[in-house]
């Protein structure tokens, strides 16, 4: 992991000048040691709290997004087809939706992108973003079965790819996750 | 704890000091997502609170102006004195009508600045604003990255410089930032 961030950083600096903030590296980040995951106000599109402790003892992908992003609503159909598919294998799949409009907005993108499986989860309070440390769009985090972050991957992938499902069954049996189990990420396209 | 306070309020200050101020004119001619035609003088009484982006972004998006909506937020009545306006540095994509879908997402107040290309490069250069519209990927031109300096910026009552803030400031910081401007230019004349 640290090779890994130390040379997408360094690839990062090589380039055009005026790259700061855009430039931010993807991928698989696998942390050195779990990190607790701070207490957040996750509501359901009725209003009833669905935060990470409804899930604990299951191991979950969390994956963060906003109606605005476009990167986002594209990998969602993705994460709808892996949820059926990890959760038979004792895993979660969690969208949770950053938008100031909650569950509106959220509940109209589903809509929208014919989304079956993915449960509406909004971060109540808006303070997601910033108590996770994500500063940008689309983020998932892999959460243990002790509802800790082992890893997260910034960007989209991949997520109903073969290398997606043996990265959760492997999050799923407890076994340590590497970098060489990152799913692909998804190629900038035109809007989806 | 406070003596900490202090010694940071001292360093911001000699950021954001009269130096900088000079260097950074903040003027502009740019249009809103409703095609008016503003310039830095529009917003006169009212404190402004700037981002420069794009909105198309293909592969990863910063979440900015949800932290400029969250900190309006935590300001509370106040939040009424500050204009949150966001310069896109992508006019050829970033359309009126995208811009404006985009802006809305994050509160009613938000306006979305776009124009020429050369009228967007003026308000970059005003604002020390650096971009890269990178070539096309593919077949399709309108598939491209833009990179681009970030940061948020706080400009006073009368369009000066007061502050700006790296992209990984957080709400608290921004909203103190704003409440402290608001506070040492009093009430709009």
């Amino acid at each position: 992991m640290r090779r890994r961030a130390f040379l997408m950083a360094a690839a990062g600096t090589a380039l055009a000048r005026p790259s700061r903030a855009a430039r931010v590296a993807q991928g698989l980040f696998v942390h050195d040691s779990p990190r607790p995951v701070p207490p957040l106000d996750i509501r359901d599109n009725r209003g009833q709290p669905a935060g990470f402790d409804s899930f604990r003892g299951r191991p979950a992908l969390v994956n963060l997004w906003a109606s605005w992003c476009l990167p986002c609503v594209a990998e969602l159909p993705a994460l709808d087809r892996l949820k059926p598919r990890i959760e038979a294998e004792g895993g979660r799949v969690v969208a949770l939706c950053l938008d100031r409009s909650g569950a509106a907005s959220a509940v109209n993108t589903f809509a929208r992108l014919g989304i079956v499986n993915l449960e509406i989860h909004v971060d109540f309070e808006r303070k997601a973003g910033e108590v996770l440390a994500v500063p940008v769009l689309p983020v998932s985090l892999l959460l243990n079965a002790r509802g800790d972050e082992v890893a997260r991957f910034v960007g989209p992938a991949e997520w109903d790819g073969p290398q997606a499902l043996a990265l959760m069954r492997a999050l799923i049996a407890g076994h340590p996750l590497t970098p060489e189990m990152a799913p692909p990420l998804v190629k900038p396209t035109a809007a989806p | 704890m406070k003596r900490i306070l202090a010694a940071l309020v001292l360093l911001a200050g000699t950021c954001a000091g009269p130096a900088a101020a000079q260097e950074l004119t903040g003027r502009f001619l740019l249009e809103t997502h409703d095609g008016q035609r503003v310039t830095d003088a529009s917003f006169a009484g009212r404190v402004r609170l700037m981002a420069f982006g794009y909105t198309f972004c293909p592969d990863i998006c910063p979440t900015t102006l949800s932290t400029l909506s969250s900190a309006l937020d935590l300001l509370g009545p106040q939040a009424a004195d500050v204009v949150p306006i966001f310069v896109t540095v992508d006019p050829k994509r970033d359309t009126r009508e995208h811009l404006k879908e985009y802006v809305s997402a994050f509160g009613p107040a938000f306006i979305g600045l776009t124009g020429t290309p050369e009228m967007t490069d003026a308000a970059a250069k005003a604002f020390k604003v650096r971009y890269v519209l990178h070539p096309p990927m593919k077949d399709d031109p309108d598939t491209y990255l833009v990179d681009h300096s970030a940061g948020i910026f706080i400009m006073d009552r009368d369009g000066r410089f007061a502050a700006k803030l790296g992209h990984m400031a957080t709400a608290g910081d921004v909203a103190e930032r704003l409440a402290q401007v608001l506070h040492d230019q009093g009430k709009p004349r």
